[in-house]
């Protein structure tokens, strides 16, 4: 029933109460019936019609509700959503905040340390004389054996 | 018949109606999202110590810079988690 969300919500539950009463005011005019001349054999017709009436009305009156339920909560997820969105992107600033930070305070420290080693250089040199074998066993320890052996592709498979 | 099948049709196609709230997968800083560099290897014909002691601090400073990097990750998967999980 989803044209039904282009008739204004106010008109349609008006619309429903409106259903309601007629199917429920069927009911003395179906009793009256049998007092009005003639009108006797109208009576199983008239009641019919208000019972179809009633009980189609209070249907709409039970789907315009769980509707209206449904909206709400929508409209309260969308809410959350929208807050959650909100305080992702908060907590995404000051992370990144905390990063420049916390790299700022390697970089300087680093930077010390390399002035240092730079200071002593010849101090340093002096004293030993490295062979080459260790150049060569300082790269193999630096390199990553596993380097493309297993890739996201491989995971997603 | 045929008409009524058409308007059935019609009416029926706003059952195909789409979830009306969707979330959105958070956003990660773009930093993190690069991956961490290789080490860094000395000069084969070196047989200076301090070129070795050098290198071997610039791979500190990296080992550092890649678990910080880790551990924002953490950081940052555990707050999504904990905002996203809220709506309910």
């Amino acid at each position: 029933m989803w044209w039904l969300s282009f008739i204004p919500d106010a008109i349609l539950q008006q619309a429903i109460l409106i259903l309601i009463f007629i199917g429920v005011s069927l009911y003395p005019v179906a009793f009256f019936a049998t007092v009005v001349p003639g009108g006797k054999r109208y009576k199983p017709f008239i009641f019919a019609a208000a019972t179809v009436i009633t009980i189609l009305g209070f249907y709409f009156e039970g789907s315009y509700s769980t509707e209206m339920a449904w909206r709400q909560r929508v409209e309260e997820v969308k809410a959350k959503v929208a807050q959650a969105e909100e305080a992702s992107k908060e907590a995404n600033t000051k992370l990144e905040k905390a990063r420049k930070q916390k790299q700022q305070v390697r970089v300087q420290y680093y930077s010390t340390i390399k002035e240092r080693i730079v200071e002593k250089k010849v101090l340093i040199d002096a004293k030993c004389e490295l062979d080459p074998a260790v150049a060569k066993i300082h790269n193999d320890a630096a390199s990553n054996p596993a380097k493309g052996s297993v890739t996201v592709e491989d995971v997603k498979k | 018949m045929k008409k009524l099948f058409l308007i059935l049709t019609v009416m029926l196609a706003g059952c195909s109606t789409p979830v009306p709230v969707t979330v959105k997968f958070p956003d990660a800083p773009r930093e993190m999202l690069i991956a961490c560099p290789d080490l860094t290897t000395v000069d084969t014909s070196t047989t200076k110590l301090s070129d070795i002691l050098e290198t071997v601090t610039g791979n500190y400073q990296k080992y550092y810079d890649c678990r910080s990097q880790v551990d924002d990750w953490i950081i940052w998967y555990n707050t999504q988690k904990s905002i996203f999980d809220k709506i309910k």
